[in-house]
């Protein structure tokens, strides 16, 4: 049953398509291109900072203020640069290690005021199976099934352990509607100290004079969350990544808070976009450049 | 290439491997070590929550600077943390969690208003929101530091309230 689960997850048996190239390729820069706006957008705010109140990850056990002064945060932020780049491009096989390394470096600095930020853990999520499977595996189109299989298996997991954690720390009744309202208080007061002004978008009212549809929206993000893992099934996967995707919809309306970055990814892995691909080329075969194997 | 079930043995070594390191650097770290997360955000329902908020005083009398307000009557105007460049939830943080207020502490406090703070003073307003039996939820804002252009005061028994409540 596990070989079959593993089967079901990997599909090592499936016969690599132009299609498939193509869309892991696409994959590979979405990755790259949010793993560097984090990485420079955290190296420049990391010099603002000038005290450690918070250590997270390997700053529990070195001084991480080191990163605060002499510009090395744009430093490491150009080493990430230039390991993404020679991993993209196939010249260092443990450019992603680096990569991973130092957008955690980067991500405790940057985040050693308190805050403990999940808008790019899917980001590095992906990335640490990125780097493992360039290493575990030589041949390109091992490497991207495994990647793949490895990007569904723990971002599923990721939201069903995020689901798991509410009914830990509060139980059977975290979908009472009062309890969003609390969370639209406490975020109406964090975008009135980001902008100076209170303004209710149209959601907002709705959501604030329901009790019941206040709790429906918590009843099914809190669903959505804990069926994650049918994202392993290729079958279902499509169907609980819309809810998943529907989800951070809702929370960017309800709440205000954007994870563009986990969002991109769930699209990705939500639809069969190799095969889409390869209807599309296959349909105007002749009039779009030829690709070229990668294996 | 390999065969299937020589892959599939190997995939099986690694995911249940990652999966390992995962549980163990969660399950030591307080449910964070980047990227592995346990994803505790909004997990506590109805829980009482401390955030901040910035005024600018500098034209404001001193006898309203240190009165709990709600949000119609605060004083001073308006300072928008986002122009300034500055994560609304860095300071929130800052101040939640914050147990001790040292030199250090204020000085890093400071350092992330840059030059914003060389001609205004600006107060922190400690935000409390709590919920109550009948589901009404009270919002108070507490001045809690006001920082001058070239000083800092602070309410030192809201912070020492403050500190006996952090675990």
């Amino acid at each position: 049953m596990i070989r079959r689960f593993f089967n079901t997850l990997f599909d090592f048996e499936h016969q690599e398509t132009t299609g498939d190239v193509i869309f892991f390729r696409l994959f590979e820069l979405c990755v790259i291109y949010w793993t560097l706006y984090h990485s420079w957008s955290w190296g420049f705010y990391i010099p603002k900072i000038g005290d450690v109140v918070l250590p997270l990850g390997i700053a529990e056990y070195m001084d991480i203020s080191f990163m605060f002064d002499h510009n090395l945060a744009i430093v490491n932020a150009t080493v990430i640069t230039i390991a993404s780049a020679l991993a993209f491009f196939k010249r260092w096989r443990y450019g992603y290690l680096l990569v991973i390394l130092g957008l955690h470096l980067q991500y405790v600095a940057r985040y050693s005021l308190g805050e403990i930020s999940h808008g790019s853990n899917v980001i590095g999520v992906v990335l640490v199976g990125m780097a493992i499977g360039v290493i575990a595996f030589k041949e390109g189109h091992l490497q991207r099934r495994f990647i793949l299989g490895y990007s569904y298996f723990f971002v599923g997991f990721g939201y069903f352990i995020s689901g798991i954690s509410k009914l830990v720390a509060t139980g059977i009744t975290w979908p009472d509607g009062a309890h969003l309202w609390m969370w639209m208080a406490e975020r109406t007061v964090d975008m009135f100290a980001l902008t100076g002004q209170i303004n209710h978008n149209f959601v907002q009212n709705i959501v604030s004079n329901s009790w019941l549809i206040a709790t429906l929206a918590l009843a099914f993000g809190m669903c959505g969350e804990l069926l994650g893992w049918l994202m392993w099934n290729k079958k279902y996967r499509p169907y609980i990544t819309t809810c998943l995707i529907m989800f951070h919809v809702g929370v960017l309306l309800v709440m205000k808070i954007n994870f563009p970055s986990n969002l991109a990814m769930l699209v990705f892995l939500a639809y069969p976009w190799a095969a889409l691909i390869d209807w599309f080329t296959t349909r105007y075969d002749g009039v779009l450049p030829a690709v070229p194997a990668a294996r | 290439m390999a065969e299937i079930p020589t892959l599939l043995r190997k995939v099986q070594r690694l995911i249940v491997a990652i999966l390992l390191v995962y549980v163990a650097l969660v399950s030591t770290h307080l449910g964070e070590f980047w990227p592995f997360s346990i994803y505790p955000m909004f997990s506590r329902g109805g829980h009482p929550w401390v955030r901040s908020l910035v005024r600018d005083v500098t034209h404001t009398p001193d006898s309203l600077l240190w009165r709990a307000q709600s949000e119609d009557t605060l004083p001073g105007d308006p300072f928008a943390l986002g122009p300034e460049g500055i994560s609304g939830n860095d300071l929130s943080n800052f101040v939640s969690k914050s147990k001790e207020w040292d030199r250090e502490r204020i000085d890093g406090m400071r350092k992330l208003f840059g030059e914003s703070l060389q001609s205004r003073s600006l107060m922190i307003y400690y935000v409390e929101g709590r919920l109550d039996q009948d589901r009404h939820i009270s919002v108070k804002y507490r001045p809690f530091i006001l920082m001058l252009p070239d000083s800092t005061a602070l309410d030192k028994d809201l912070a020492e309230r403050h500190r006996d409540m952090l675990p």
